[in-house]
């Protein structure tokens, strides 16, 4: 394809991510060096760098920042071993039955995930099933504090997000080739090494991608924390983006909350560099 | 791999997934019995499996007052969208030309939607209801639209600018929301088009659209060059080969895409909260629901709402079901 051809198929999608991402990131920066309120929207103060001191200088933010490095921590690993195990039993079976099982463990994924948190903290409220088989078997009532929402939230994105890698997975182990497995099962390979020697090196970039993915996608979680918490600081488990919100939306803040904003795009960035790199030697590859 | 073939162990795995079905819809079934229990019932201290089933928080959430012939309305309306969908399922064998059917399928809809607020007094989910449809529709159609020239050329061209653009697409795919809500916020205002379903569309448009290309792109990739050559060598330009030869052979991909775009439309919450106040979706009108901390707002209303706001996405997936899966499985494993 030419060159001139190229950017005039691109031209539409590029207008529109130029002017709509580009520009409002740049201008968010701009505007993180002034002191904006909702009723100074159109008046913004210029204060320099003031804002991005007193971020970094919060300790809630670090506090934040250190909750979202936990969730990461234990979530991405989890939805990773949890959706290879679920895609590896789904690849077990054959017919009818397989899709009703992929159907229903997608339904976590396809439900809005701010109506999906109602739905599961509704398990756990005064009146609800789990709340009630916890005081059957320890005797005490289920409340929520710092530490069982931070659990709950734990719990809900890992069911929130297992369904991708589930599926990811399970479509990745269809492309393995018959004679591969079949090569390896002649070769007296048990089940064991052929999931060790066969599977996991032909889902390793997939594996790659969703980890990297997920890692980036949980620095914007915020729909569930949103719901569980309902912005309660009482709980401490305000992600970094609750804390954005918080500083913008609640306290009013905006030139502060746009600091937030940026310190957030940079630290992406910095954990993006490897899927970028991933990314750029794959697609230098194909070329 | 050979499938397990010991009895034992086939039970063993049966038995493990549907402790994963369980757990996966558990909450949705305990929310949807919810929704049918009255409020003495849903705060019971001892959780009831089995109750007598009122459809009252549903009328409350849905109506603002019962008309005298409710239940026949109801049925009409529960029988003509069953009619519509039925048509549109089994179109290919009706002697007609397709695409009159599915344009006729989506006046009829629309004739529907307008006509029901004028026969039926509505509570205001209605209008979160409309607007989710405005919103959704035009996102996804100027998201996939757009994306697809674009993703086409990415697919064919192999100059560094190609690469350069997926890159940068993949680093705003994972930019936070927050980062570009005051801009909007502002610029909107200060032009006018603040509150408007145009600025959801067009900022939803915007936030979609690497997304939307990379998958696409996957798509575009797995159609041989030869295909379109052989359109250009007969004289057309290559605009006119990518619409009548190369969508065409794509069109499930587009489908799958397009699905996946309207999850993550319908998914939005935060920038269409702050973005809006008088055109609110179903996902953002659902907040007023939620209710507070460890007091939580009456269960069954929550949960009538809850059921409400998402039935109209899960009909759309179970319409596309096949190339929903499928479309997972081809974007992400070739993309």
């Amino acid at each position: 394809m030419k060159r001139t051809t190229f950017f005039r198929f691109t031209a539409p999608s590029n207008i529109v991510m130029l002017v709509l991402l580009v520009f409002p990131l740049i201008y968010s920066t701009w505007l993180g060096l002034h002191f904006i309120t909702f009723r100074t929207i159109n008046e913004p103060v210029f204060v320099g760098l003031a804002n991005f001191q007193a971020v970094l200088n919060d300790p809630a933010f670090w506090a934040s920042l250190r909750w979202t490095l936990v969730i990461i921590g234990i979530t991405v690993p989890a939805h990773i071993v949890l959706g290879f195990l679920i895609a590896l039993l789904l690849n077990e079976i054959k017919g009818g039955l397989r899709a009703i099982y992929l159907a229903a463990s997608l339904i976590p994924m396809i439900v809005v995930p701010l109506i999906g948190t109602i739905v599961f903290k509704q398990l756990f409220d005064p009146s609800g099933l789990i709340a009630w088989m916890y005081k059957s078997v320890t005797g005490d009532i289920f409340v929520f504090d710092a530490t069982s929402i931070k659990v709950l939230i734990l719990l809900h994105t890992i069911w929130i997000i297992t369904p991708w890698s589930i599926v990811l997975f399970f479509a990745g182990m269809q492309t393995i080739s018959q004679d591969q497995a079949d090569a390896s099962s002649i070769d007296g390979a048990n089940r064991r090494q052929q999931i060790r020697h066969v599977i996991v090196p032909h889902l390793r970039p997939l594996i790659i991608l969703s980890t990297l993915i997920a890692v980036m996608d949980m620095f914007r979680l915020f729909d569930n924390v949103f719901v569980l918490t309902r912005m309660n600081p009482v709980f401490a488990a305000d992600t970094v983006m609750a804390y954005n919100f918080r500083a913008a939306m609640v306290m009013g803040r905006l030139g502060l909350g746009n600091a937030t904003a940026i310190i957030l795009v940079i630290t992406i960035i910095v954990a993006l560099v490897p899927l970028m790199y991933v990314t750029y030697r794959e697609q230098i590859d194909q070329r | 791999m050979r499938p397990i073939t010991h009895p034992l162990a086939r039970v063993c795995v049966h038995l493990a997934l549907s402790l994963v079905v369980l757990v996966s819809t558990l909450p949705f079934i305990w929310t949807l019995l919810n929704s049918f229990k009255t409020k003495r019932d849903a705060n019971a201290r001892v959780p009831k499996l089995f109750f007598t089933p009122t459809v009252e928080s549903y009328t409350t959430v849905l109506l603002d007052s019962i008309p005298d012939n409710a239940a026949l309305i109801g049925i009409l309306l529960f029988a003509s969208l069953v009619a519509l969908v039925v048509i549109g399922k089994f179109a290919k064998y009706i002697p007609f030309p397709n695409k009159a059917i599915y344009w006729g399928i989506v006046a009829t809809l629309a004739v529907i939607m307008w006509g029901i607020p004028r026969v039926i007094d509505v509570a205001r989910i209605y209008d979160n209801f409309l607007s989710t449809v405005i919103v959704s529709v035009g996102a996804v159609t100027i998201s996939v639209g757009i994306g697809a020239l674009a993703a086409y050329a990415l697919a064919r061209y192999t100059g560094i600018a190609g690469i350069v653009i997926l890159l940068a697409a993949i680093a705003f795919r994972s930019m936070p929301r927050m980062g570009y809500i005051l801009p909007y916020f502002q610029v909107g205002q200060a032009i006018g088009i603040h509150d408007t379903h145009f600025l959801l569309i067009i900022v939803l448009v915007a936030v979609n659209q690497p997304f939307t290309i990379w998958m696409l792109r996957a798509f575009f990739l797995s159609v041989p060059r030869e295909i379109e050559e052989a359109a250009m060598v007969d004289g057309a330009s290559r605009l006119k080969a990518f619409v009548k030869v190369v969508v065409p052979v794509v069109w499930p991909g587009i489908v799958a895409t397009s699905l996946f775009t309207l999850l993550v439309v319908y998914h939005e919450f935060i920038l269409i909260r702050i973005l809006t106040q008088s055109n609110q979706t179903l996902t953002v009108a659902m907040a007023q629901f939620i209710g507070g901390v460890s007091v939580p707002g009456s269960i069954p209303r929550q949960s009538a709402a809850a059921v409400i706001s998402v039935i109209p996405l899960i009909i759309v997936v179970l319409i596309f079901q096949k190339q929903f899966v499928k479309g997972i499985g081809d974007g992400a494993v070739k993309g």
